[in-house]
């Protein structure tokens, strides 16, 4: 909770983040909260433990495009909070609101391609604000220099912190990183190990170009085309279930 | 410069009481009519939570047994945490009025072959209205873009105590896109194939911003952790991630091999079979077993997982497929 003062009777007037309208408890006087000339801090609180981060770190392993068994093989080199700045400015430009999102420090986070806020509960970033310890990455790029660059006029200009979990791990003596969202649970990654889809492929087609053959044999011997077709099904299902399995 | 501006009236210089989203009031002490410019905000307003824990946690468990899911997920899984949050979104009605006109065509085949295409003319009024919902900040790894339930009790009394997720994106956005969904919707509504003439002109009715509780059900499967959310009014599984079944995979894709290689001999069998001894029987016939096999294949390659909801996961389906579909050639170049 923000505060304020209230023009008429000069209390403290606590505003929550994203209220435009307040009433004053004490002479019930309305308030509008003006942003268009302040900066303010927010941060997102951590919803997400660090024993939770690394299960979700095993589940987006586990995937099907990820390496075979990487949520087991893989090793933890190092599990790291952090609060992450951006800047969120709200423009009027000829009459339409937009939304930008800026990039408040030269470090970048991998797999996040775009910037933006996660989904969260946005909280106003005090001295009361609790951080649990996370390394607060520093913004080395002051607001000012965007705000003579953006366009339209400013409505509301924000640094907004946003959690992160970094893990690092390793996996085939290579070293990889990955970034969940500590507020909504995404998991970004710039670089993973991969997983070959070529023996799914040939379990598929293999399996497909033998039926067509014994659907074909089935019209002169329906007794060979039938007893092939068991053999292959069992045949299909075995290597399926194998490579579902292991590979 | 001050962040706080008092509103007064400015007849009598009375407090007002101004809801956000609202532009003429009266004021409470001398009575006069007053109009607000400015930035007025969006009217707000936020469903009740209705269900308990006990509730989501419920449904948590009766969505593991449905949909192909790991079959020992009942046993295994374990429930975390499960803890309510508002999710904001931008509610939007559109109004699309006007007129389409144009043509269909028909064709006629007499006995003798040949074909004759008659053009009938087509002109329809549109007026209806439009509502388009939209989640107003980052969807994340939540799985919920859109707003399904716009029923329920509307209250604010649990407002303080759920965490609330703000708004960040632009409601000027959201306010267009709505248009051009709504445009394009007119437009299908009308059913003309060819179209000569339209006057459609598009109004944005209504804008509100919806606060809507949704309980996010965290839980573990032998060390990996799962999410799925619960509509907090209809106390429904919205979104969710939960692990496959090696099992399920692999009688997908036999049966799938099985029955599109049937298909596609069926199809060259009777082609053969036929008087006309016609090859495009066969032809459809090996697109139909394809396209039969392409999907059971997709299943058992990515049936490891399985999701429900709207993540940004399955929209890119399809360019994983194509670059799939790009490796294999390039194995194959290298082969040759």
């Amino acid at each position: 909770m923000a505060s304020t003062k209230c023009p008429k009777c000069a209390a403290p007037v606590p505003f929550d983040t994203g209220v435009k309208f307040v009433k004053c408890p004490y002479c019930s006087s309305q308030i509008y909260i003006d942003r268009t000339g302040a900066g303010f801090y927010y941060a997102l609180p951590f919803m997400v433990t660090e024993s939770d981060s690394v299960g979700m770190f095993k589940r987006w392993a586990a995937g099907s495009t990820k390496a075979k068994d990487l949520d087991k093989l893989a090793q933890l080199a190092g599990v790291k909070r952090q609060y992450f700045p951006v800047y969120m400015f709200k423009r009027d430009v000829n009459g339409v609101e937009q939304v930008l999102i800026e990039t408040a420090g030269s470090t970048t986070l991998p797999g996040l391609h775009n910037l933006k806020v996660p989904a969260g509960d946005l909280k106003v970033f005090d001295a009361a604000f609790d951080t649990q310890g996370a390394e607060l990455v520093k913004p080395d790029i002051e607001m000012t220099s965007y705000l003579s660059t953006l366009p339209g006029k400013p409505k509301e200009q924000a640094l907004v912190y946003f959690p992160i979990w970094k893990i690092d791990y390793v996996f085939n003596q290579k070293k990889y990183g990955v970034v969940i969202d500590a507020s909504s649970g995404e998991v970004f990654s710039a670089e993973f190990p991969t997983r070959s889809s070529m023996a799914y492929m040939a379990v598929a087609f293999i399996g497909f170009l033998a039926f067509i053959g014994e659907g074909l044999l089935a019209t002169s011997s329906l007794v060979a085309g039938a007893g092939l077709m068991v053999v292959t099904v069992i045949g299909v299902f075995a290597a399926a279930l194998y490579v579902s399995r292991r590979m | 410069m001050d962040i706080s501006v008092g509103l007064n009236c400015p007849t009598c210089g009375g407090a007002i009481s101004l809801p956000e989203g609202e532009t003429t009031i009266s004021c409470q002490y001398c009575g006069s009519a007053l109009f607000v410019e400015g930035d007025q905000g969006v009217t707000t307003i936020a469903f009740k939570n209705k269900a308990l824990k006990d509730a989501a946690v419920a449904s948590t468990q009766h969505w593991w047994t449905h949909g192909l899911k790991a079959r020992d997920l009942k046993k295994v899984g374990k429930i975390n945490e499960a803890y309510p949050i508002y999710l904001p979104f931008w509610k939007t009605t559109t109004r699309v009025a006007g007129w389409i006109c144009g043509y269909e065509e028909r064709r006629h085949t007499d006995q003798k072959g040949n074909v004759r295409v008659e053009k009938i003319p087509k002109e329809v009024m549109v007026l209806q209205d439009y509502v388009f919902s939209e989640i107003a900040c980052d969807p994340g790894d939540l799985g919920i873009r859109t707003l399904k339930n716009m029923v329920g009790e509307t209250s604010f009394a649990d407002f303080d105590m759920i965490p609330t997720f703000e708004a960040t994106t632009s409601k000027d956005a959201a306010v267009t896109k709505a248009k051009g969904d709504a445009l394009a919707k007119a437009r299908a509504s009308a059913h003309v194939p060819h179209v000569t003439f339209e006057k459609l002109h598009v109004f944005a009715k209504a804008l509100t911003m919806i606060y809507y509780p949704i309980w996010v059900v965290r839980y573990s499967y032998r060390d990996r952790m799962y999410m799925d959310t619960v509509d907090g009014v209809t106390g429904q599984v919205m979104s969710g991630r939960a692990p496959g079944d090696p099992l399920f995979q692999a009688l997908a894709v036999t049966f799938g091999a099985a029955g599109g290689g049937l298909v596609a001999a069926g199809s060259i069998i009777y082609a053969g079979a036929s008087y006309a001894n016609d090859v495009r029987i066969a032809g459809v016939g090996l697109v139909v077993g394809a396209v039969i096999l392409f999907l059971a294949y997709r299943f058992f390659r990515h049936g490891s997982e399985r999701v429900q909801g709207e993540f940004k996961e399955k929209h890119a389906g399809v360019g994983d497929l194509l670059k799939q579909a790009q490796q294999v050639s390039k194995t194959l170049e290298g082969l040759r």
